[in-house]
């Protein structure tokens, strides 16, 4: 492991560390309204300021990050979830089940990613709690999200389908579910590993869209997309830089994770 | 032209069948082969002539790869061309198994060796039988490739198929084929990429199997010393047909097809120094 990665490593595991302290760190929480002192600087109080309603902006932060760094691994569970049953299994199945996948997984991936996720979140409730709004809006991600990783695992298990050891497997009486979970699907660790750190970083940036246009995790609950939506009235970097606070944290993560995940390892 | 001596062994499978891919030529051609039981049979030919298809068309695995197999594939008096794919199922593995050509491509990679028998054994048993039941299954089959099979040898079965040696892992797949003691083992180019003292002990391994167990063999191969030394009766097949069968004695002494004479013209003669020493310790150990 070369520096640069060690040094992704260190703050993705301190980022992820601090944010799940929240309690301890900022134990008012990220909705308690400090009234007297809306929009307010930086301070001993409050590290990163208040927010246009007074809440506390370093708060805010920490437990959006939480939100963001727990749900975008869980979004990247139930994609690839759901590649494994398309592609993993249309590639053991091969014929028919196999070519149908790929056309379903084509066409999938030919509509354009933003604009699915935007129309798909804005057909569902959007006045719900925030507690469900952040379900709703993961659970989006990771169902829209599958494609791209059934792609490459419909393409390793139909390598594997005619490997001579699944023939071997076959020959000796196996198949069906068994076959395929059992003796198939080991193998295919590797590939599942690889697309389920990839679809992380995806998410928590899709998220980060979706809630910069309002559709994403509903007030007051944080994440980091609706903290960059503050970004939308910021009038001058120079007089408060505070205000990018969870943008500079954006985008400190998410180069920490595409640094790890340039390891031949990962990407093979 | 398949020779078969029905009174002195009762029959095993006899196939009469062809093979086609759609569109293709015939891979086999109206190929005709009987196996009777406890027999150990050879069936040489050049890469490319449709060994590998016929033992795929006996165990019905090859309706995945879009081949249409004509005619009857008699095993225990049964057709298999007949029979449902739920039906085959149950006999392969059970009365009908396969050893293939690479070792450690045959073995499951990311499995324990024990997990892998353990698959296999479940494959057929019966629904009230128990672990320990399946250890023993798997310890008789392990000790009868003499693998590691007691209690000590335990961490054996934890391997992976990436731990063992090549020899080693042949010999799992046969503990694998012969967990159920199948009727008939086809033995697929079984010992081409092993080393000759490996090959040598395979080979050994598969006449002790038949002898104890009684289990037939069909033994593919393009390795004809091998094939001499193992089989009872040898086929020759050439382009998709037998075109020689009969006591592997005869078929290496006197062929009479052209195909079987240019195939035993081929095979390398021992270097005349060899035979000297050989002589000189023959007439050493006389005296």
């Amino acid at each position: 492991m070369n520096v640069a990665r060690k040094l992704a490593c260190a703050v993705v595991v301190a980022v992820c560390a601090v944010s799940l302290a929240a309690n301890w760190l900022a134990p008012e929480g990220y909705a308690k309204q400090f009234r007297e002192t809306p929009n307010a600087p930086p301070s001993h109080q409050h590290w990163l300021g208040t927010d246009d309603v007074g809440r506390d902006r370093f708060a805010r932060v920490l437990y959006g990050t939480r939100i963001s760094l727990l749900l975008a691994p869980a979004a990247a569970l139930i994609s690839t979830a759901l590649a494994v049953l398309v592609g993993g299994l249309a590639g053991y199945l091969g014929g028919i089940w196999l070519r149908l996948a790929r056309g379903f997984t084509d066409l999938f991936l030919s509509l354009p990613w933003l604009f699915l996720l935007i129309t798909v979140r804005a057909l569902l409730p959007l006045n719900v709690s925030p507690m469900v709004s952040v379900l709703i809006t993961f659970f989006v991600l990771g169902v829209l999200g599958w494609a791209a990783s059934a792609r490459v695992l419909s393409t390793s298990a139909d390598g594997l389908r005619n490997s001579d050891f699944i023939l071997q497997a076959r020959a000796s009486g196996l198949h069906g579910p068994r076959l395929f979970f059992v003796h198939v699907l080991p193998n295919l660790k590797p590939v599942l590993y690889a697309q389920f750190w990839i679809s992380i970083p995806v998410f928590i940036l899709s998220e980060a869209n979706l809630g910069i246009l309002g559709l994403g995790v509903a007030e007051p609950m944080p994440s980091w997309g609706s903290l960059l939506r503050e970004l939308e009235g910021l009038i001058s970097f120079r007089e408060e830089p505070w205000k990018l606070a969870p943008l500079l944290l954006l985008i400190v993560v998410m180069t920490s994770f595409q640094l790890l995940l340039s390891n031949e390892e990962v990407t093979a | 032209m398949a020779v078969f001596d029905s009174d002195r062994m009762p029959g095993l499978l006899s196939a009469q069948i062809t093979v086609r891919y759609a569109g293709k030529a015939p891979v086999l051609r109206g190929l005709s082969l009987e196996i009777a039981r406890g027999e150990v049979v050879g069936l040489v030919g050049q890469s490319g002539s449709g060994k590998s298809t016929l033992a795929l068309a006996i165990l019905g695995l090859l309706g995945r790869q879009r081949a249409i197999v004509e005619g009857s594939i008699l095993f225990q008096g049964v057709d298999l061309l007949s029979l449902r794919e739920r039906e085959l199922r149950n006999l392969r593995g059970r009365a009908l198994s396969l050893v293939l050509q690479s070792p450690l491509a045959s073995l499951n990679p990311a499995l324990r060796i024990r997990t892998q028998l353990r698959e296999a054994w479940r494959a057929h048993c019966n629904d009230d039988a128990t672990t320990e039941d399946c250890d023993q299954a798997i310890e008789s089959a392990l000790r009868s490739v003499s693998l590691p099979s007691s209690e000590q040898d335990r961490d054996f079965l934890k391997k992976r198929a990436a731990q063992l040696s090549v020899g080693q892992a042949q010999r799992v797949l046969i503990a694998m084929a012969i967990l159920h003691r199948p009727a008939l083992l086809i033995a697929d180019e079984a010992t081409s990429a092993l080393d000759v003292i490996t090959q040598a002990e395979i080979l050994e391994l598969f006449a002790r199997l038949n002898r104890e167990i009684g289990m037939s063999i069909l033994y593919i191969s393009h390795d004809l010393p091998s094939v001499a030394g193992l089989c009872q009766r040898t086929a020759i097949l050439h382009e998709g047909q037998i075109v020689e069968c009969g006591a592997t004695e005869q078929i290496f002494t006197a062929p009479a097809h052209e195909y079987t004479q240019r195939l035993m013209a081929a095979l390398p003669q021992l270097p005349a120094r060899r035979e000297a020493f050989a002589a000189k310790a023959k007439a050493t150990a006389v005296e």
